[in-house]
């Protein structure tokens, strides 16, 4: 029995009307990577954010080292030994790296009331050196970094105190493989180091692969903690879900072939910095997989089809022979997008599921009404309701707004508008991005229907098993340009794709 | 896809509770209004009910009602604009000048004026990404300067048949016809929800079929074409204008649509009734003070702490949360 360094006991976490974490009592080993796991809403991100004094504890404790932990922010928590590396942004624009990664404990480099900067950045290179990340520069402002190398600064920032407990949350979907083999290293010595870490993440595979013990929640329930290397992925997902899955998890059928028809004619397109001469036909009923590596440009295509990319030359021509110029124009068109950046550009976090299910349907709706070009709530409800219900959202009703609403309730709100659309062609990028296993085979059950139903779909995913798993077709893109076309067939494999990605 | 959440009897309890509160804060400035009004009765002995009060009360309501709706729409969409009273006295004086020749023409004149002045904001907010308190901030200066320097000879007059029009009906009407065709608009086209949804978020509106940037350009235009609108009804009422007319009119405003329930960042929780609710609760504050603090200076006090109580009340407490 090795030694326990953290306990929580008979935790409680309230939201209002949500009970998000129910009588957690949980134990963590020195020295152990512990994964947990859970559907979305299941509560492991509340249960780490009380961990580190995100939110506060509705009731039960948590003891470190033998002693009762309690503080009240990140801050705090870093002080006691507990720091986090969270799932969205977490470093401040406007700063520099050196800036971003000391902060909060400036005053190691305070003489008196001036600021030794210099003395500052060395520090910081040196970290980012012993970390391997030479190409980040300490002195650099953070906007000039990359999503992904930002997400490597926050590891730093995390972990150089050699704190006892590090939470990584849902850190590997913001990163490529490269990223999360960085990332994996630095677990790896922090466990070695005779440290924590505490791992959440919706990929499995990952977690068996990377965790030494594996605690599912289901509904803020500790269900169980298990062995990593006694389970199997499906283990973990009937714990998880609490029932057996069917297995139609992704697309089993192979060599049916797609219609001829082309519904989407892309030609030439280029996007300054972004993507250059771009071209591909989309085809009716075809699910049409984009991957690559984050920056390789795939997600700018989404938005270049959808008009909404600033500078864009080349065409976008659909079937019906319209020249997709700007959003309105596509929307009006049958085209429908989900963005990887959910929060900011699928959805509005700040309005309720009834706007946002409706906003792009709105023309149509008000063609509904008795006086015709106007629009009645009655309507707006009961599309709204309509669609919300279809894609079994969680949800209280739909005046909810959707910033209250988990990561995987939000995407199926992003789907019920597009379905509410009837939109043609769906551009989807990174739909199952940090979405737990059920949702996700909801997200791809639902794209085999509309496959059915003769609409065609744009993915666009850095998962290489969801490529594979789904696509008709898949383009590999690398530096802005299209680099590799794969069809569908069940001897391809994840290698074959990587191949054409560096 | 067919799993409905299930919901315990708890849950359902506290979601009964979670709905009757947030219906509880949609009604908080009408019972703010009410409140003030039953305070100040007892205050003032019953003077501020009294039907001649009531009617002096009302005469300020019209410009004050009219010119909000449109600051209404800028502030859904998460702007402001400190140059409304400086676009009233400005298009007050076109008006005036217009109606020597006719005054339906010089409703159009003064409404067309107000449209250019609100154009000339909305374009350097939304062309130059100027915050839109420093472009109306600097365009309240400089209308205002337009303002003094035509009436540096003195006033400007009306044509006499305009002050003929003082009738209380008119004015009601104007005004209710007014806040009809705003209100038409705001809950029957799609104006109110993507006004909502460019306020909530602009990106994702963009995302969603919403065009922003010209949304808010025409926004600003509606809002100083209103304005224009209201200069009308502010001339029948005074007859002639000074350099200073109008003046303060956007800071009332501004008062107005907090105390109707406007939140200051604008976006989904905006409600039409903000307007209605807001300028009469305004109003009979303006008025009442006076009778309980004679002293200009303490009334001022008074009105600082109400609007600091008021704001403190209905503001938006939630601060954005995920679940996971």
């Amino acid at each position: 029995m090795s030694d326990i360094i953290l306990r929580s006991e008979k935790l409680n976490k309230h939201f209002g009307i949500t009970h998000a974490v129910k009588d957690v009592s949980l134990e963590f080993e020195k020295g152990e990577i512990h994964g947990l796991i859970g559907e979305n809403g299941s509560g492991k991100s509340t249960f780490c954010s009380m961990l580190c004094g995100i939110y506060s504890i509705s009731s039960g404790r948590f003891v470190l080292d033998g002693k009762e932990l309690k503080v009240k922010s990140q801050v705090e928590a870093n002080r006691c030994g507990v720091s986090i590396i969270v799932q969205e942004m977490g470093t401040l624009p406007g700063l520099t790296v050196a800036e971003n990664i000391f902060l909060g404990e400036e005053e190691k480099f305070m003489h008196g009331i001036i600021k030794d900067t210099s003395a500052m950045n060395r520090e910081a290179q040196k970290l980012l050196d012993s970390y391997g990340f030479n190409r980040i520069s300490a002195k650099q402002m953070i906007d000039n970094y990359s999503f992904e190398d930002r997400k490597l600064v926050e590891i730093v920032k995390a972990t150089y105190f050699n704190p006892k407990i590090v939470v990584v949350d849902e850190t590997t979907t913001a990163l490529s493989q490269a990223g999360r083999e960085e990332l994996f290293k630095v677990m790896n010595r922090i466990r070695a180091g005779g440290n924590t870490v505490i791992f959440i993440s919706h990929d499995l595979d990952e977690v068996i692969e990377h965790t030494d013990r594996i605690s599912v929640l289901r509904d803020g329930e500790l269900v169980d903690t298990v062995q990593s290397r006694q389970v199997t992925a499906d283990d973990l997902k009937r714990m998880m879900v609490g029932r057996e899955l069917d297995n139609r998890y992704y697309r089993t059928d192979y060599g049916d072939s797609v219609p001829d028809e082309v519904v989407m004619d892309v030609k030439d397109v280029t996007v300054p910095g972004q993507i250059s001469d771009i071209s591909f036909k989309l085809h009716k009923s075809e699910i049409l997989g984009i991957g690559g590596l984050s920056e390789c440009g795939m997600h700018e295509v989404g938005k270049a089809v959808f008009g909404a990319s600033y500078g864009r030359k080349g065409s976008v021509i659909l079937g019906d022979g319209y020249a997709v110029k700007n959003i309105p124009g596509a929307i009006r068109h049958s085209i429908a997008y989900a963005s990887k950046d959910r929060d900011n550009e699928s959805i509005v976090i700040a309005d309720s599921i009834r706007d946002n299910v409706c906003l792009p349907s709105l023309d149509d709706l008000s063609k509904q009404s008795k006086v015709k070009g106007t629009l009645k709530d009655k309507i707006l409800n009961l599309f709204a309701d309509k669609h919300a219900v279809n894609m079994s959202v969680k949800m209280t009703g739909i005046a909810q707004y959707v910033s209250d609403l988990s990561g995987g309730n939000k995407q199926k709100v992003v789907l019920a508008r597009w379905i509410g659309k009837n939109s043609n062609i769906l551009v989807l990028d990174s739909p199952t991005r940090g979405i737990d296993v059920k949702v996700k085979a909801d997200i791809y059950a639902l794209m085999s229907d509309l496959k059915k139903q003769g609409k065609s779909i744009i993915m666009i995913s850095e998962e290489l098993q969801e490529l594979l798993g789904m696509s008709d077709r898949i383009l590999i893109m690398k530096d802005g340009k299209i680099s590799g076309e794969f069809k569908r067939d069940p001897k391809l494999g994840e290698k074959d794709l990587i191949a054409k990605m560096v | 896809m067919n799993n409905q959440p299930t919901i315990d009897i708890n849950e359902e309890k506290e979601l009964k509770k979670a709905k009757r509160n947030k219906y509880l804060k949609n009604l908080l400035p009408l019972f703010g209004f009410i409140g003030i009004v039953a305070v100040f009765s007892v205050l003032t002995g019953g003077k501020i009910i009294d039907p001649s009060n009531i009617s002096l009360m009302l005469s300020q309501v019209y410009v004050l009602m009219i010119a909000s709706m449109g600051v209404f729409m800028i502030m859904t969409v998460g702007g402001l604009d400190f140059s409304q009273g400086s676009i009233l006295g400005l298009s007050s004086i076109i008006f005036c000048w217009v109606s020597n020749y006719s005054i339906p023409l010089g409703i159009l004149a003064a409404v067309a004026g107000g449209a250019a002045m609100g154009a000339f904001n909305g374009f350097f907010h939304v062309k130059f990404k100027i915050a839109s308190f420093i472009v109306t901030i600097c365009t309240m200066y400089f209308f205002r300067g337009l303002c003094k320097y035509i009436t540096t000879n003195g006033p400007v007059s009306a044509s006499f048949d305009v002050i003929m029009l003082d009738e209380t009906w008119l004015k009601v009407a104007i005004t209710a016809g007014v806040l009809f065709i705003g209100f038409v608009l705001w809950h029957y086209t799609r104006l109110g929800c993507d006004l909502r949804a460019i306020g909530a978020g602009e990106t994702a509106a963009r995302f969603s079929g919403c065009r922003p940037d010209l949304t808010k350009f025409l926004v600003y235009t509606a809002s100083g074409a209103i304005t224009g609108f209201a200069s009308f009804v502010n001339v029948i009422k005074v007859g002639s204008i000074t350099g200073t007319a109008g003046s303060q009119l956007e800071t009332q405003i501004l008062i107005t649509l907090v105390l109707g329930g406007m939140p200051i960042s604008g976006g989904a929780r905006a409600r039409f009734s903000n307007i209605i609710i807001g300028t009469l609760t305004y109003c009979v504050l303006d008025k009442s003070l006076p009778m309980v603090f004679p002293v200009s200076a303490t009334q001022q006090l008074v009105n600082g702490i109400i609007f600091l109580i008021v704001v403190t009340l209905t503001i938006d407490h939630e601060s954005l949360r995920v679940i996971k």
